[in-house]
């Protein structure tokens, strides 16, 4: 019960059973947005999430490079929805950066959208996206991600907003992507530094996204996974 | 033009002139190394010059795989010019770096870079997209290569930290990237016109051999910064992102999955396969651009990116010392990518240095006085001592910036350390590699080209794998036979198992002449024009691969024709290659190549191959004899003078060219499309007879 005692879901509590449906457990939520009891309008959480691990990442900007590919038809770093920062003459482990998109649970691109061409796909397990006809270029997503670098991309060459969707929709990739499908980053990625998973992961922090990939095969090459 | 940008940079240094050459005019030739020996041949009407000279052209070409998905190939770039290595012809000559610099010159929208002239005052190239400017360099003469990029770095982005998109030029369109600039530039090794000297981008990434960082240095070009944000148009996204996957799937290590087959593989090794771990120091594999294998290391104590000989030069030497690899030959390796100096050079220079010193010629004093702290051998306090006096000419370094074969020449010793293979310089002043006495496609390519070929192809397979096995008491997991059998279906147009003969006969047959064309061929069109890096391809043997079949040769045109839309076949490519060979070889005749040259130091006839590598490695090899396949310890032999010479004869002929002189005919040329090459040997009566 809510605070008010009607029936019906705190944000909080809302967020928690939405997240149990990423889990598997069974709650179908097919629908964008939900007006809470507590007159808020909350989001169903993605069902899926990329995770990497930043110390196991090699810098080859595969990832990068397949992500663009099979969004754009092209190879253009820039447009990839996941990027690798590199700091050629740092030392490990604070060379190099895998930084994606977190699929927020509370998604502050989305909310900052005026025009709802940013929104939950439900068709595909929730993923945030964006409708490219809907966007209006007006950049507030991009400039709404509280991450650094952002991870709403600029699309300069077509003038639009773009995000990662988790391949859901990949017109240069005849495979089945999004959260039930495969992920051109996860499946190119030649140190399995990335990896997918349909846990919420811990929002608060870094931790639940920058995770420890690196098992035994990582020991017996000679490499630390601590 | 999927996988081309359309336009090559040309930057006049003296006129400052900066204009563009239309790609198309050169696509026929694939992209590197093709297209830069086509425009060197195009604009140096003179190509005797000296690499000093203010007329020397250096090319810097990208491929049309250059920053694309295909593995292995997208982070390679060729450079060319005449060099100042060589000895005693400053040849014509190649080198090429990993990285991420071709990927960025691809994006910001041109194939290549052509540089002519000197400059009056030093300078560094600015690209930025499609502007293009020469900006003074007076603030960064002097400074080594990491400073000068960190510099360069700020000043095109205006940060200090890079954690953020930056926007890339002033266009409304907001184009912009998280890329930092990448460039390649100079030490003080290369302003101090050394011979030896690089040019180093990022941290590791080195075009060393040919000296090229002495040829920037003459023309006072510091750098050259890109920093791009446009789109390589791909014709068949789909099937380069499928082929990436079979090739991941199929041919390569994946965690989970390291297979227990001992020696060193081409597209299939494990990560940080060139780069040797230090104890107790942590780390993590590195890779250029779109690599799959990344077989570099980064660590939290340095020699980060340096792998292979950037990192052995003094490896061995610190381990002597101390019993195992230390943080010495870390500080060693970046130490050299800092000041910009060829490690290969810089290796042999030290045995030489320490035979000389053990012998009582070198020293405090002595015949050839120096102050070298050999005491100190093995710790960094004698590298820094010795790479200190090189990049400033100072001390022994007035005369080692020249490179050991000129330095010995000074000091009187040339003839006689190259008789007893003191000094192991084999082929045209450069340090003997994988030797010609026991590995010779290796030491035949080398002699017959410009430097130090550095193709790892038939190596590994041939000679690292059995090798290692070896040395490990362990049988090779595939037989001689086998490996010449899937060599012989992989190698077109010749298909002949015995191409992988070692034997005392086989190094002098046909069928060696067939590998060494084979190997000139595909090199430079499948490696060095479209890029293939050469630690991955030639794939021929591969421990995860169905019955070990390499990835070679479906792989190079697969990920080739996903790019460009054409149909390459393989073999066409190869074509290319021979076409490419005979224009180099065109080149080198107009510089004065005569068959007589094409020898080896003496030491190569005269003295037995010590038994093993540079690195202690016994030199078991595949060979041939009695009609059966085995492999064999060849260590020890001589390469016989008169037998070398009537194998020449032989590869002359396959090639179809003069046997007398080594020149090709012009029947031959015209064959490729070469008239107008045929025309200028003629011109200058060096032109093949037949």
């Amino acid at each position: 019960m809510s605070e008010n005692g009607k029936k019906g879901f705190s944000r909080r509590v809302f967020l928690k059973l939405s997240g149990a449906a990423a889990l598997g457990l069974g709650l179908d939520i097919g629908f964008a947005r939900i007006l809470l009891a507590d007159d808020v309008v909350a989001i169903p959480v993605s069902q899926g999430y990329l995770l990497v691990d930043s110390k196991k990442c090699a810098g080859c900007m595969s990832c990068m490079l397949a992500c663009s590919l099979v969004h754009e038809g092209k190879e253009n770093p820039s447009l990839a929805r996941i990027q690798v920062l590199k700091e050629p003459f740092e030392s490990y482990p604070d060379d190099i950066s895998i930084v994606q998109c977190r699929q927020c649970v509370n998604p502050l691109c989305l909310e900052s959208c005026e025009y709802d061409a940013l929104y939950v796909d439900t068709r595909n397990g929730n993923v945030r996206t964006i409708d490219p006809e809907k966007c209006t270029a007006c950049m507030a997503c991009v400039e709404a991600c509280p991450f650094t670098p952002g991870r709403a991309v600029w699309n300069f060459e077509k003038e639009r907003a773009q995000k990662c969707d988790l391949c859901a929709n990949t017109p240069y990739w005849n495979e089945k992507g999004g959260p039930r499908g495969k992920q051109a980053c996860v499946s190119v990625c030649p140190m399995e530094a990335i990896t997918f998973t349909t846990t919420v992961p811990v929002q608060e922090g870094d931790s639940g996204y920058l995770v420890n990939l690196r098992g035994a095969t990582w020991k017996e090459l000679g490499y630390p996974t601590d | 033009m999927n996988g081309y940008t359309g336009s090559i940079l040309r930057v006049n240094l003296k006129t400052r002139k900066i204009s563009t050459i239309d790609t198309k005019k050169y696509e026929m030739w694939g992209g590197g190394h093709g297209i830069g020996s086509a425009i060197f041949f195009d604009l140096v009407k003179d190509k005797a010059i000296s690499g000093y000279d203010s007329g020397n052209v250096v090319t810097i070409m990208t491929s049309p795989l250059s920053g694309t998905l295909a593995p292995a190939v997208s982070g390679r770039t060729e450079v060319q010019g005449v060099g100042l290595q060589s000895y005693p012809v400053e040849w014509f000559t190649r080198s090429n770096f990993g990285g991420r610099f071709a990927g960025m010159l691809k994006y910001a929208g041109w194939d290549g870079i052509v540089i002519e002239g000197k400059s009056k005052n030093p300078v560094w190239i600015d690209i930025r997209d499609r502007e293009v400017k020469l900006v003074d360099a007076k603030p960064l003469w002097g400074l080594d290569t990491w400073e000068t990029q960190k510099k360069i770095w700020h000043r095109v982005t205006g940060l200090k930290s890079y954690k953020d998109w930056m926007e890339v030029g002033k266009s409304p369109r907001g184009e912009r990237t998280t890329l930092k600039p990448a460039v390649l530039t100079i030490g003080p090794a290369g302003e101090n016109l050394s011979r030896i000297a690089s040019l180093i981008h990022d941290a590791g990434n080195a075009a060393g051999q040919g000296g090229f960082g002495g040829v920037w240095g003459s023309k006072n070009l510091k750098a050259i910064s890109v920093i791009g944000s446009g789109s390589i148009h791909i014709s068949d996204p789909n099937a380069l992102m499928e082929a990436r996957l079979w090739a991941k799937k199929s041919y390569s290590w994946q965690p989970g999955n390291l297979t227990d087959k001992l020696g060193s593989h081409a597209f299939s090794s494990n990560p940080s396969q060139g780069s040797p771990s230090t104890p107790g120091v942590k780390s993590r594999p590195s890779g250029c651009m779109a690599c799959h294998k990344c077989c570099r290391r980064k660590t939290e104590l340095g020699g980060n990116e340096s792998s292979c000989v950037d990192m052995f030069f003094y490896c061995f030497e610190d381990a002597k010392k101390h019993g195992k690899q230390t943080t010495a030959s870390l500080k060693a390796s970046d130490l050299i990518q800092k000041t910009g100096i060829n490690a290969f050079e810089l290796e042999t220079v030290i045995i030489w240095l320490k035979t000389l010193h053990k012998k009582g010629i070198l020293g405090p004093g002595k015949e050839i006085d120096t102050d070298l702290p050999f005491d100190k051998m093995g710790e960094y306090e004698f590298v820094e001592k010795l790479v200190t006096q090189l990049e400033t000419r100072q001390g022994i370094g007035a005369d080692l910036h020249n490179g050991a074969a000129r330095t010995a020449k000074k000091w009187g010793r040339f003839e006689k350390d190259l008789k007893s293979g003191v000094l192991a310089l084999q082929y045209w002043g450069y340090p003997k590699h994988y030797d010609a006495r026991t590995e010779v496609e290796w030491g035949y390519g080398s002699i017959l080209g410009d430097r130090d070929c550095n193709e790892h192809d038939f190596m590994m397979p041939c000679y690292y794998s059995p090798s290692m096995n070896a040395l490990a008491g362990m049988e090779t997991y595939i037989s001689a036979k086998e490996v010449s059998q899937i060599i012989a279906e992989k190698c077109k147009p010749y298909n002949d198992p015995l191409m992988i003969d070692y034997s005392d006969e086989g190094i002098y047959s046909e069928h060696m002449a067939k590998t060494v064309a084979w190997h000139r061929h595909y090199t430079r069109f499948w490696k060095q024009s479209i890029g293939y890096c050469d630690w991955c391809y030639a794939d021929f043997v591969n421990p995860y691969a169905p019955g070990y079949r390499g990835i070679t040769p479906e792989a190079e045109p697969k990920f080739l024709n996903a790019v460009t839309g054409k149909n390459l076949t393989f073999e066409q490519g190869m074509e290319l290659g021979r076409k490419i060979w005979n224009l180099d070889r065109a080149i080198w005749i107009l510089q004065g190549r005569h068959r007589d040259q094409e020898v080896f130091a003496d030491f190569t006839y005269e003295k037995p191959q010590e038994g093993h590598a540079t690195y202690e490695i016994p030199y078991v090899m595949t060979v041939h004899e009695k009609g059966k396949w085995k492999y064999k310890d060849v260590g020890g032999r001589i390469l016989d003078r008169s037998k070398f010479e009537e194998w020449k004869t032989k590869y002359y002929t396959l090639e179809g060219w003069d046997p007398e002189s080594g020149w090709p005919v012009r029947k031959t040329l015209k064959s490729m499309g070469l008239d107008y090459v045929a025309d200028e040997l003629h011109s200058h009566k060096k032109l093949g007879r037949g």
